[in-house]
């Protein structure tokens, strides 16, 4: 795999060499790898996605399409690392390499931490900046994601949790519950936006200064924008730390504030309600999928199959929110 | 049969975990991945010691809220079913917050304390 990505490397750089390729821990389906590539104008630190052997989920982008996305939003001024080079195939498969960046990515320490205390107190202000930057992409722009299905995107959103639900094999009462409360309570239409789809702490890069680039570009589609807002305040999220609804790190309030000021919108806290009861439907659900990876032989994991078990922690999330709202 | 009981055989590997193999991990997925099956142990504990009780409270309150027999499994079918029709008998919240609540004191008890 070097000689192949030095000779790419070489077109971009020119002639040079690659140090300290290795993988590391890269999400279920991709490989990821990190790599300096020396050159005549100095060293380049780079970062790979390569497909890998395991199972793509519903509604995942391709790493193609994931490409032409970052190449976009980066144009659009998103943060996040620049992309450089699409390779169709890097050893029969498919791959593409982007600037490394600097920074932490685990959520429980930006949480946590003591020197991150600067980033957190101004990443609700930064996170809705990138958001609003991202929802006001036009569509037209983002033609090559996949055509959202049939109806509002909230009906959609609740057929494929149900699927989801259908496949696990396992009856699964208090996510019923939820799943009836969102049909019977639908919410009401907003014009469809670029929504990143996985937009929480742990997918953000994070350093001492702040925000560093918005990662995990794999389940952006077109949908609705409060999906977007409402997903960094599942309480899975903020990672022990509760009474900060935003991901751990801070208000709700605040956020949606910024978010509203810089789009002229007039999203309401109480709107994102919808979503984040969804939201905890949707984890509830993946953590059950992700336990099934391991039953199956997929994947044998013993930190997927206990997911199985905490997913009950989302079902006991949402029937304190449904109780909470008089549900 | 012989001791140790399954429960002290769950103890004695995880004490084995996290007295022997733990502190020599330098490895910080090796070491998390560690820590998730000391995890796994303690539920499988918690099996042991409460599985048996919750299980036939949550089969008895099943059998009440349903007004039906069966076992517990498919009465919990039964019951999701009824909620997806929007059938859902009277006392299906209460049911369903206690119904996790056990699933909870088995899998992560610790997350309970999170909602005074």
């Amino acid at each position: 795999m070097k000689e192949a990505l030095e000779k790419a490397l070489a077109e971009l750089y020119g002639p040079g060499e690659i140090q300290g390729l290795r993988r590391v821990p890269g999400g279920a389906s991709k490989e990821a790898w990190v790599l300096d590539y020396r050159s005549g104008d100095g060293v380049h630190p780079l970062f790979l996605r390569r497909a890998g052997g395991g199972v793509i989920y519903e509604g995942m982008l391709s790493l193609e399409a994931e490409f032409r996305l970052l190449s976009l939003v980066h144009a659009e001024g998103v943060k996040v690392p620049r992309p450089l080079l699409y390779l169709p195939d890097l050893e029969g498969r498919e791959a593409f390499l982007m600037e490394r960046l600097e920074g932490e990515t685990i959520g429980a320490r930006v949480v946590r931490r003591p020197e991150f205390a600067a980033a957190r107190a101004r990443l609700p202000q930064s996170m809705a900046a990138e958001l609003a930057r991202i929802h006001r992409i036009p569509l037209d722009k983002v033609a090559f994601l996949p055509e959202p299905g049939p109806g509002e995107p909230w009906q959609a959103a609740v057929s494929l949790a149900y699927r989801d639900l259908d496949g696990l094999g396992e009856p699964h009462p208090a996510l019923e519950w939820a799943l009836r409360w969102l049909r019977e309570h639908p919410p009401r239409s907003r014009p469809p936006v670029l929504v990143h789809g996985d937009f929480r702490i742990g997918n953000l890069m994070v350093d001492q200064e702040g925000l560093v680039a918005v990662l995990d570009w794999e389940f952006a589609h077109i949908g609705d924008p409060r999906e977007d807002l409402a997903w960094p305040l599942v309480r899975a999220w903020r990672f022990g730390e509760d009474g900060k609804r935003l991901g751990g790190i801070g208000e709700a309030e605040s956020f949606l504030e910024a978010y509203n000021a810089l789009t002229g919108g007039d999203v309401s806290l109480e709107e994102l309600f919808w979503w984040e009861v969804l939201g905890n439907v949707r984890w509830g659900l993946g953590a059950l999928k992700q336990a099934r990876r391991h039953l199956s032989g997929v994947e044998r994991s013993v930190e997927l199959a206990i997911l199985g078990r905490l997913a009950a922690e989302m079902e006991y999330e949402v029937l304190a929110l449904l109780e909470k709202s008089g549900g | 049969m012989d001791r140790p009981t399954l429960d002290e055989i769950l103890e004695a590997v995880g004490e084995f975990l996290e007295r022997e193999v733990l502190p020599g991990i330098q490895d910080p997925r090796l070491r998390f991945q560690t820590l998730v099956a000391l995890n796994a142990l303690a539920i499988a504990r918690r099996e042991v010691a409460l599985g048996p009780a919750l299980r036939e409270e949550d089969h008895r309150e099943l059998r009440d809220l349903l007004g039906m027999a069966g076992d517990r499994e498919d009465l919990l079918r039964a019951l999701a079913q009824r909620i997806r029709d929007g059938e859902a008998p009277s006392g299906t919240q209460a049911f369903l917050k206690a119904h996790v609540r056990r699933k909870l004191l088995l899998a992560s008890p610790r997350y309970l304390e999170r909602y005074p």
